[in-house]
């Protein structure tokens, strides 16, 4: 555990962060933002004590941080930042291995984590080990970077905008890649944003600064739910309900959802389905085939004669989605419900629009 | 990548080899010199042969030139830490004045304190060779980008580490560069010292000069010329064997 007391940091008459106090948990993400020049880098770099604090403690497990070597202390916790910061003399084997050298690890070992990590952060050993960053993309290098960071597995991880440096599409995928290391690895990550969208993707707990100071610290749900001021409520945004429901996954809402077989005669399914219009087909596999209009199977001759035929990935939701992909999936296609599938495109149930406006509705109280 | 390299070392190898044959063997040299210029009568130096010039000259430049890198690059590495940052401008304005003051000049000024000889002409070399060194040491330590140090301390290097593994290996290249340049300086300088009797390549230019002897002058340029180049492509050769892959960084 993490816990800064009343940490002040002064630049002559400026203060950067003023009486900040924070507890962060252990294997939690605590995402720190707020506009620039809010103090959040300040606290981040207090913590490795690459600013020393003008006042205040800051216990690591209730060890005061001011009392340990510095250098102890860094190895101690993975550090990654916004320009990637990878060695450029330095292949990436070599700017993996940088920590694990300091420790005065064996050079097996060190080699068989080199290929460990790469593997981590979805790189091929084989192929990266002895390249140089210059020949890296963008987006590879940030995860050698964060490859670099988790070295000697280190229990704290902290983030300087780790993010910042690439394009939004890669960005969203190195997140939820991180998320997912985050699930396996569980370490206390410290991360420095300010993008909004990316702490709600990434954040157990977001601690939102202005001018130095603590405006509100907890869960993303929390937060959107419950702007503690103004500032608060502008920092997030209008359209926070949208970003309240991007944190909600959709199993809770999934209910039984009416489906016919393709093989099934019209006549049946006019008697036995009566409750709605629109009524999802499969086949004999349980596989989402398409959907048919219930007004059209009188006088057809079979199921496949009047069904509309689709990709199940496209008139679907996967059992991973958020109300958020849900709701934007619905507007797109103009459906008032909507299947979910799971990874064997088997239809479990469906989803409608009336439960996410009730999701909706029911945080804005 | 390689191959080139290797090409570039053999055919300094090679170069170098002539040299060598050349100026140990007087009797090519002065029939040469008596080819180009019949009608002089003297047309090697007396003094000493061609080899035993070419060997003090290396040797004048040898000691100046590794007393200006064993002073010069910890000099410029102590002023950009944080201990020595406000020698900075001192340093700085030091060694530029020790550039800008004529050789010549020390000489004379050291000749009275140090008397004849190499001593003072190391002295002289030494200031005159000192600015490239110290210059581009800076230089070549202030390029690190602030981000790849911050990230170095970061991850728990001290300012040794990363001094050894971040920044020299990262500003070799221009700290080389200027190691070069001031020996090269330092071998076309060098010829002062045989004004006061330190010998080298200097001097049968000064007994060319007073003879007005083309052919005795030609024996004193001629081999420094070449050793200049030769100095130059060594050089640079190590420089660029220090290459990464470059890039963004």
């Amino acid at each position: 555990m993490i816990r800064l007391e009343q940490i002040t940091k002064r630049y002559g008459d400026t203060l950067a962060v003023d009486q900040l106090s924070l507890e962060i948990n252990e294997g939690e993400v605590c995402v720190l933002i707020g506009p620039s020049g809010c103090g959040k880098t300040t606290t981040l770099r207090m913590i490795n004590r690459l600013i020393e604090p003008t006042a205040g403690q800051i216990f690591i497990n209730g060890q005061d941080t001011s009392r340990i070597k510095v250098e102890k202390l860094r190895l101690s916790m993975g550090y990654a930042i916004q320009s990637v910061g990878l060695f450029p003399h330095m292949t990436v084997g070599e700017n993996i291995s940088v920590v694990p050298h300091l420790l005065h690890w064996e050079k097996d070992r060190i080699a068989a984590r080199v290929i460990e990590l790469l593997k981590l952060v979805g790189l091929k050993a084989e192929e990266y080990t002895g390249k140089y960053p210059g020949q890296l993309s963008g987006g590879e290098a940030q995860r050698i970077g964060v490859a670099r960071a988790l070295a000697v597995d280190p229990p704290i991880l902290l983030m300087d905008e780790p993010f910042g440096a690439v394009d939004p599409l890669t960005r969203q995928r190195l997140q939820s890649q991180l998320v997912r290391i985050q699930q396996e690895i569980k370490k206390t990550i410290i991360m420095v944003t300010h993008d909004l969208d990316e702490a709600i993707r990434m954040a157990d707990r977001i601690a939102i600064m202005e001018s130095g100071r603590l405006v509100q610290y907890d869960t993303p749900e929390a937060i959107l739910s419950a702007p503690i001021n103004r500032f608060v409520r502008n920092f997030i945004g209008a359209d926070r309900a949208l970003k309240r429901i991007s944190r909600i996954s959709i199993q809770k809402y999934i209910r039984p959802a009416e489906f016919i077989n393709i093989n099934t005669s019209p006549n049946q399914v006019m008697a036995e389905a009566k409750k709605y219009r629109w009524l999802w087909v499969i086949d004999d596999n349980r596989q989402l085939i398409g959907w048919v209009d219930r007004d059209s199977l009188p006088g057809a001759a079979s199921i496949e004669e009047v069904m509309n035929r689709e990709e199940a990935g496209e008139i679907s939701l996967m059992d991973n989605a958020t109300l958020r992909d849900a709701l934007s999936q619905m507007l797109g296609l103009g459906f008032k419900y909507i299947p979910v599938i799971d990874d064997a495109n088997q239809i479990i149930g469906e989803l409608a629009l009336e439960d996410i406006e009730e999701a909706m509705a029911g945080e804005e109280g | 990548m390689f191959g080139r390299q290797m090409i570039r070392w053999i055919i300094l190898l090679a170069a170098t080899g002539i040299f060598l044959a050349v100026i140990a063997n007087p009797v090519w040299w002065e029939t040469a010199m008596r080819f180009f210029f019949p009608e002089e009568t003297i047309v090697i130096h007396p003094r000493a042969s061609l080899l035993v010039l070419v060997g003090e000259h290396i040797q004048l430049v040898a000691i100046s030139s590794g007393i200006t890198i064993i002073v010069g690059i910890p000099l410029g590495i102590w002023v950009t830490r944080p201990s020595g940052q406000d020698f900075l401008p001192i340093v700085t304005d030091i060694t530029s004045f020790g550039q800008t003051f004529p050789p010549v000049a020390v000489l004379a000024l050291a000749v009275p304190a140090l008397g004849f000889g190499l001593v003072p002409t190391v002295v002289a070399l030494f200031l005159y060779g000192l600015l490239p060194v110290v210059r581009n040491t800076i230089a070549g330590l202030r390029a690190v980008p602030e981000s790849l140090l911050d990230i170095a301390y970061g991850l728990g290097m001290s300012r040794w580490q990363t001094l050894f593994r971040v920044e020299l290996p990262l500003s070799v290249q221009v700290i080389l560069a200027g190691v070069r340049i001031s020996v090269i300086i330092n071998i076309g300088t060098a010829m002062i010292g045989s004004v006061i009797g330190a010998g080298g390549l200097g001097s049968p230019i000064i007994a060319g000069m007073a003879l007005t002897n083309t052919a005795l002058i030609m024996e004193g340029a001629i081999p420094a010329a070449v050793l200049a180049i030769l100095t130059d492509q060594f050089l640079s050769n190590i420089e660029s064997s220090f290459t990464y892959t470059p890039g963004k960084v």
